[in-house]
């Protein structure tokens, strides 16, 4: 489950980055392209840990859960979020090349651009975190648990 | 140059994130409706997944270095630019997430 925890720390930085570009100045650029690259190096270990075990792994459990109470945990949001996640992962590489491309952010349609794509990138975050939840909850009700 | 102008670099991959994000709700759309697409996905890398991912990673690299060449960056500016990455992901959320709609069967859990 590395890949939860790869996703978790890609959002969380997502959030300190749109603090950091809030109150972006001189001093803190350094940092908000550090920043913008980790959240693109979380979300790509994230994919490749996550694909990697949903490739090999998932077939198994994707037969408990379509056996079980809870079909639609596969059904509808492990379907849902193996392709949104998509989306996820293009918008976090992209991140650090927006920062680099609109330095210095000196101006608020810059900063704008930069927090509208961490706050994307934290919100479907978030819904690949919930979903995820979701899903093994219904291998635990295929499970009969 | 306006003020609020960016890179060519950040203009051309911006332009290609928003088609290609459009481009993964559509090519989900054609694999989930036409089985020969699908199989011939699966044929491809092992997993239908693992090809989609795969094309959207190239295809985002290639209209990326495409678009970067063009002059796109004298006309996009990063207030545009923002308007048209969330549109790109709010269609694509809404297409992907209607698609699959029949599958939350919920209500017949609930029953049970």
């Amino acid at each position: 489950m590395l890949h939860v925890l790869f996703g978790v720390l890609g959002i969380l930085f997502a959030v300190a980055l749109f603090v950091d570009v809030l109150n972006a100045h001189e001093g803190n650029y350094r940092r908000i392209k550090k920043l913008s690259s980790a959240v693109a190096i979380l979300i790509v270990l994230a994919f490749l840990i996550g694909g990697y075990w949903y490739v090999v792994y998932y077939g198994a459990d994707r037969e408990i859960i379509k056996a079980g109470k809870w079909p639609w945990a596969h059904n509808y949001f492990m379907e849902v979020k193996e392709h949104i996640f998509f989306s996820l992962l293009l918008l976090s590489i992209y991140l650090p090349i927006a920062v680099r491309g609109v330095m210095p952010l000196n101006n608020t349609k810059k900063k704008n651009l930069i927090l509208g794509i961490c706050a994307l990138i934290i919100l479907l975050g978030l819904f690949m975190e919930g979903a995820g939840g979701i899903i093994s909850k219904g291998v635990t009700m295929g499970l009969g648990r | 140059m306006n003020n609020s102008h960016m890179g060519k670099y950040a203009a051309g991959f911006g332009l290609s994130l928003v088609v290609t994000v459009l481009l993964n709700a559509v090519i989900l759309v054609i694999k989930e409706i036409s089985t020969p697409v699908m199989s011939v996905m699966k044929a491809i890398l092992g997993h239908h997944w693992t090809t989609h991912g795969s094309l959207l990673i190239v295809i985002y690299i290639v209209l990326g270095c495409l678009f970067s060449a063009t002059g796109l960056k004298d006309r996009l500016d990063s207030g545009k630019l923002l308007k048209y990455i969330i549109w790109a992901v709010v269609i694509s959320v809404i297409i992907i997430a209607g698609f699959f709609l029949p599958g939350l069967n919920i209500t017949a859990t609930i029953k049970c």
